[in-house]
This record gives structure tokens, C-alpha cells and sequence, in this order.
């Protein structure tokens, strides 16, 4: 029997036996049953996965009727790091009327809370016009990122310090300090540029920094939510699993650190989280059939799990996708493809 | 045998719990009744502070925990050491210098291997956060470096990693340390690229791959 051509999570070539895909396939989905103790995929969805990867197509698309929606984190960012020279009206409007997106998000170039809130007074009339040539909802965007509010970058002693130095209660008041200042930037950021004309804002990259950030971006769209009912919140998160860098922080009385996708969008949904963001990471040593098959049972626990709608990160290392600054389309469609016919996805 | 094997148990639970005066305790009474210090460790703590490290990578057991897990067996290294002639196993596994390259400030990983690294019997001196690379080769040269372990969060601030290759080859330092790199962006196949000796996915795999390297 002939080899399948397929790739490691780094993005480099192998070839492998059907027999050696499926076992791969087997023991990705086991890898994240055991560790997120869901179950794992049936048969029939691996043959499924296994039929995707013995496809000699280059590009595959989803089947009639499991069309979904498009949306793009950091969007205006995108095309200035392609080096093509067009204002941020002009790349949403690429994304609109060439690129096939269903949401918009308009984003400064140092995407985070903290940086942000200096420029919202620029960014402010930029909404404003922005909503005025694009008719799909448009966000705005930027990462919680609470490693800005400590040493180097801001004005709080940095855990990572502390903690080796075994001084547990000084890192804790830390993140507590921490998170303050991050839940007053997110607030902040997201009120100004919804009353300018934001649909909505999106968390991205939330939990980048462990528990305490998750905490900060979930406290964050509670009381946004409470403050603009009508608000979009689309929160994309960081790794699969909550880092305890913390350890010991609850919401709503659960303990964030150590969650797993299908747990996180219930806390999410408690907050007023309307699109919620799974991310599940590459392995860059494992192929990848044994990465789609992991990011897929993660996800289909975390789409059965969710009463609000899912837009899955497949992109550079998450989803099942390698870790490629231009990720290859045999993988991502691959990738896509299975993650919106399985698990049910509302978009990507 | 029985004793010597709950021992074993025992001390492997006394790390994964990171009860330190327990793990304290089963060292000096394993020691007392005649049980060898490398077996102690082999077949006791060794064991523990592994299932630590998977319990920290599958988000069962979290920073602090493991912290406190690699600070007591840390504790039962000092106290096996102190029972062998000539230092044997333990903390001499080899010293390794860990920064984060120049331009970038992301330790979080980094804080997680020099606890993992610890935690295992190498010798870590951590020097931080967006350390020159010139700054890398004095302290690894002042401290006696064995390896060199970089990391670098970003496609930005991963080049710097291929310039300490280079630094080192014009230094003429190439063959006396070893390079580990890692990275949220960081793979096998740049580590291949620019010529560092291993690459390690996460703290336990560079643990394996520090083993590895050590014994080329």
C-alpha cells in the first residue's frame, strides 16, 4: 500500500501508512479524552478524518449545508504585516468584499487593552467611519495580555519573579493588583468604542497569561454586558486549558485553572459572552492527523457543551494547523473542514 | 521488600503532594535503613516530581504547586547529597543558563522549565528576561555553563536565538556549551536551522532533551 503525503505539526512533510494515519488519528482523540475526560471520537469519525487525509485533493471545502461563518481576530493587522500599503478602511473593506468575512474587527497595531486605551481617541472616529462603508457587524479588538501590568512593562510586581522566590502571597496580591487594572483598561476600551459604533468587542487571546487573566477578560464582559445588554462579546482564548499561574481564583465558584474548553464556554456564557473562541494547540512533534483529531474531540466536547455560538482559531499552531506563519491551505482546509462538519461549528 | 517498595511509594507521594518535611523524612529514614540514595531517588522522587510535570502539562496541578513540588526535591537532593561520597547523582547533572532572548519580556515558560529543570538535579541559574546575547555568553562562561537554554515567544524575537548560534561560532565557543531552544513559535525544524544542539516542545521534553544532549 502506498504512502499519504501529510505533515508534522511544524509544517514539515512526512509520509505515513493509512494504517500508521489511523493509528495516529486514535491516539490524538485518546490524548484529549484522557486529558479533558470527554469522550473521544467514534469510529466513524475517524474514518471520516482518515478519508480527509488518503484525499489527494490539495484544498477541500465543507459539504453543502455545513456553511459557516468567517471571522478574523486582529483583522487590521493583517494585511499591513503582508507589507501591502492600505489604510485600515481599505483592508476591512478587503475582508468584507474580497475575503469572504462575515464579522469585521478593527484593531490598533499593538493589540492589547493597555496600549490601546492611549489611542481610543484616534480609533474612536476611525469606528465611526468604519461602520459607515461595511455592512457585517464590526468588533473591536485587542488581547487582555496581563503580562503588561507587571515588571518590566507596568507597575506591578511580576509573579514570575515571586513565585520562584517562594513568595506565594506577595504574587497573589500581585495578580490581584494585575487584574484591576486590566478589568478597568477592558472596560474602558470596550465602552468607548461601542458608543462610537462598535457592534461589539472581542477578548482575544484571553488566558495568555494564565487564571488570573481569564478572570480579569470574564469580569470585564460581565459588566460590559450589564452596562450594553445588547453588546457583541467574542472572547478567543489562548491554549487549551486555563495556566493555574494563580491557582486559586474562582468564578461563579468554579476554579479556573485547569479548564478545559467545554468548561471554559460555560463560564463565558455566564459572563454575556455571545461567540465564544476554543483554541486547541499543535503539537509540533506529533503529526497531523494526530493534531486534528485532538483539536476536534476538544472542540465537539466544547460545541455540546456551549448554548452560544463557537468560532473555533484554526490558524499558526492551533486547530490542528501547523505552526507556520502562513499556514499551508492543505492543512487549514483540511483542518476546517473537519472542525465545522464535526463538531458543529457555527464559524472559524 | 515490601517496606522498601512503600518507601518508594511514599516518597513519590510526598513530592506530587509537596509535603517537604514528609519527603524530608522518608530521605534520611530510606538512608538510615540502608537504602541507597540514587535508588531513593530513582525508584522514589524521581518518579513524583515526573508525575508533577504531567500533572502540570495536562492543567491538573498549577504554578504554585509546582513550585513548591520542585522546592522539595530540592530538600531531598540537599539530603541525599549529604550522604554520598563524592557527590554521585543528584544536583550534577549539569548547569544550565536559561534566558529569554533580547527583546522579549514572555517568562512564563520560562519561570515553568526552571522549575521542571530543578526539579530534575541540573543546576539552573535563570537570568532573566530580554537578556543580549553578548550578556548570555559572559554569564554562561562566569557560571560554568554546561548548556545554554533560550526562549522566545515571538516570530519576532525568535532570530535572536540564531544569533547566539552565530555569536557563538565567531566566538569560537561553539563546541564548549550545549543550546536548548524553546518557544511559543519555536520548532524542531528552526532549532535544525539554526543549529542548536536540541529543542524542547515544553518543560518535560526539555528535561528528556537536556538528558539526551548531556550524554552526546
Amino acid at each position: 500500500m502506498g504512502k499519504i503525503r501529510t505533515r508534522l505539526g511544524d509544517g514539515s512533510f512526512i509520509e505515513l501508512l493509512e494504517e500508521e494515519i489511523y493509528e495516529d488519528l486514535v491516539d490524538g482523540t485518546q490524548d484529549a479524552a484522557q486529558k479533558g475526560r470527554i469522550p473521544p471520537l467514534s469510529e466513524d469519525e475517524l474514518r471520516y478524518l482518515l478519508d480527509l487525509y488518503k484525499s489527494k485533493a490539495r484544498v477541500v471545502g465543507v459539504d453543502e449545508g455545513h456553511e459557516c461563518c468567517l471571522s478574523y481576530d486582529n483583522m487590521t493587522s493583517k494585511i499591513e504585516r503582508a507589507h501591502i500599503s492600505v489604510s485600515k478602511f481599505q483592508q476591512l473593506q478587503l475582508f468584507e468584499r474580497a475575503l469572504g468575512a462575515d464579522t469585521l474587527e478593527l484593531a490598533h497595531i499593538d493589540y492589547s487593552y493597555k496600549q490601546v486605551k492611549h489611542v481610543v481617541i484616534y480609533d474612536k472616529p476611525n469606528m465611526e467611519q468604519a461602520v459607515l462603508l461595511t455592512i457585517p457587524p464590526m468588533l473591536y479588538g485587542a488581547m487582555p495580555n496581563l503580562g503588561l501590568y507587571t515588571y518590566p512593562d507596568g507597575p506591578c510586581p511580576n509573579p514570575g519573579d515571586l513565585l520562584p522566590q517562594g513568595k506565594f502571597d506577595e504574587a497573589k496580591e500581585a495578580y490581584a493588583q494585575a487584574i484591576e487594572l486590566a478589568i478597568k483598561d477592558m472596560i474602558f476600551v470596550g465602552s468607548e468604542l461601542y458608543e462610537a459604533g462598535a457592534d461589539g468587542i472581542n477578548f482575544d487571546t484571553t488566558g495568555a497569561a494564565g487564571d488570573a487573566e481569564f478572570y480579569a477578560a470574564l469580569k470585564a464582559a460581565e459588566t460590559l454586558k450589564a452596562k450594553y445588554p445588547k453588546m457583541g462579546i467574542e472572547m478567543g482564548m489562548a491554549g487549551e486549558f486555563i495556566l493555574g499561574m494563580h491557582g486559586e481564583i474562582e468564578y461563579e465558584g468554579v476554579r479556573l485553572a485547569g479548564l478545559y474548553p467545554h468548561d471554559q464556554v460555560k463560564l463565558a456564557q455566564k459572563a454575556g459572552v455571545t461567540i465564544f473562541g476554543p483554541v486547541v494547540n499543535t503539537g509540533t512533534n506529533e503529526s497531523l492527523p494526530w493534531n486534528l483529531a485532538r483539536s476536534v474531540t476538544f472542540t465537539k466536547a466544547c460545541s455540546e457543551a456551549s448554548e452560544i455560538p463557537l468560532h473555533a482559531n484554526l490558524g499558526m499552531g492551533v486547530g490542528g494547523v501547523p505552526l507556520n506563519i502562513m499556514p499551508p491551505l492543505d492543512a487549514l482546509s483540511r483542518a476546517s473542514k473537519a472542525h465545522v462538519e464535526l463538531c458543529r461549528l457555527d464559524g472559524l | 521488600m515490601v517496606e522498601k517498595q512503600q518507601l518508594f511509594v511514599e516518597a513519590k507521594n510526598s513530592i506530587v503532594n509537596q509535603n517537604k518535611d514528609k519527603a524530608v523524612d522518608l530521605a534520611k529514614q530510606g538512608l538510615d535503613s540502608g537504602v541507597s540514595g540514587i535508588e531513593l531517588l530513582e525508584k522514589g522522587f524521581l518518579p513524583g516530581i515526573s508525575e508533577v510535570g504531567e500533572l502540570f502539562g495536562s492543567g491538573r496541578l498549577f504554578l504554585p504547586e509546582l513550585i513548591v513540588a520542585g522546592q522539595t526535591m530540592e530538600k531531598v537532593v540537599e539530603v541525599i547529597n549529604e550522604s554520598l561520597v563524592g557527590g554521585e547523582a543528584k544536583g550534577d547533572k549539569g548547569k544550565v543558563l536559561i534566558a529569554t532572548v533580547e527583546g522579549d519580556v514572555h517568562d512564563i515558560g520560562k519561570t515553568i522549565v526552571v522549575s521542571i529543570f530543578k526539579a530534575n538535579g541540573f543546576d539552573v541559574k535563570d537570568i532573566g528576561r530580554d537578556v543580549p546575547n553578548q550578556k548570555i555568553l559572559d554569564e554562561a562562561e562566569k557560571f560554568g555553563a554546561d548548556v545554554i537554554g533560550t526562549s522566545a515567544l515571538l516570530t519576532t524575537t525568535m532570530v535572536q536565538q540564531k544569533n547566539l548560534e552565530e555569536l557563538l561560532r565567531k566566538e569560537g565557543l561553539r563546541e564548549k556549551y550545549k543550546t536548548i531552544v524553546g518557544g511559543a513559535p519555536v520548532t524542531q525544524r528552526w532549532a535544525k536551522r539554526i543549529g542548536a544542539d536540541a529543542y524542547a516542545q515544553d518543560a518535560g521534553d526539555g528535561v528528556k532533551k537536556l538528558a539526551e544532549i548531556r550524554k552526546d
